[in-house]
């Protein structure tokens, strides 16, 4: 038990909770928008919304647990405070990224939609 | 031994692997259930038959894939195989997997949006012809 596995012992935790919260609560207010941007049908919103939090999932999940293929080897308690900072905070930005790339999307689409109506 | 090691991480990633891609296809094609039954309107047993048919399809590729990226090879001989090691090869093996995954999920998603797409434009083609073939009747 050194100290790089007691990192990684740390770390998929934390990421798997805030990856696995994040996608929980934009699953539930997403379907808002959904039924926004596809009318009157409320079994394929749920199911492309079922859909796409499992892409999510699989994506990040296995986005978060690749990077420790490349963690950088520790040697004591304050060099794995570091590594484990720098990697979680990596980690969330891109959560954050995505997650304003994900709003542009659906702003954009209900724009679509609603000069498709008008016109 | 390190040959022992290394077969100690295939009994991780096999059954990992395996029940990841049982347990994705089972909720995609729950869901594709509904976009079949769109697509072929009115006839639900050719929907149900078409829609266990992708299933069987998923699986075969991707458990295929999943058991042709399982060789650890080029490990063995450079360094010694610690656990600790095991754990940073077996991550990078089920992670890619796992994102490997999910892109083929969402090509399904999107073919299945496709299918839907087009069995619209089909049905409002047909129900424009429909409403303008008794129009040509009537002004001869």
């Amino acid at each position: 038990m050194n100290f790089n596995i007691i990192s990684y012992l740390l770390y998929i935790p934390i990421i798997f909770f805030i990856t696995v919260k994040v996608g929980w609560i934009l699953y539930k207010n997403g379907e808002v928008f959904m039924c926004n941007i596809i009318q009157n049908d409320p079994e394929i919103v749920a199911s492309i919304n079922k859909i796409l939090l499992i892409g999510y999932y699989l994506i990040n999940l296995g986005a978060a647990t690749i990077t420790i293929a490349y963690w950088e080897t520790v040697q004591n308690g304050y060099e794995m405070m570091n590594a484990l900072s720098d990697v979680l905070g990596k980690t969330i930005l891109a959560l954050a990224i995505m997650h304003y790339n994900n709003i542009f999307w659906i702003k954009f689409l209900n724009r679509k939609k609603q000069t498709e109506v008008i016109n | 031994m390190e040959s022992t090691k290394i077969v100690i991480a295939y009994f991780i990633y096999l059954p990992i692997v395996i029940g990841l891609t049982i347990f994705v296809s089972k909720k995609l094609f729950e869901s594709g259930k509904s976009f079949m039954v769109e697509i072929f309107r009115g006839q639900e047993n050719i929907a149900i038959a078409t829609n266990k048919l992708f299933e069987v399809g998923f699986y075969l590729v991707n458990i295929g894939w999943a058991l042709v990226i399982m060789k650890i090879a080029y490990y063995g001989y450079s360094e010694e195989v610690t656990s600790q090691r095991l754990i940073e090869i077996l991550s990078r093996k089920i992670g890619g997997f796992s994102i490997y995954l999910g892109v083929m999920l969402l090509l399904n998603l999107f073919l299945f949006l496709r299918g839907r797409k087009v069995a619209r434009q089909k049905q409002l083609n047909h129900q424009v012809n429909m409403q303008q073939q008794p129009n040509f009747g009537y002004q001869k």
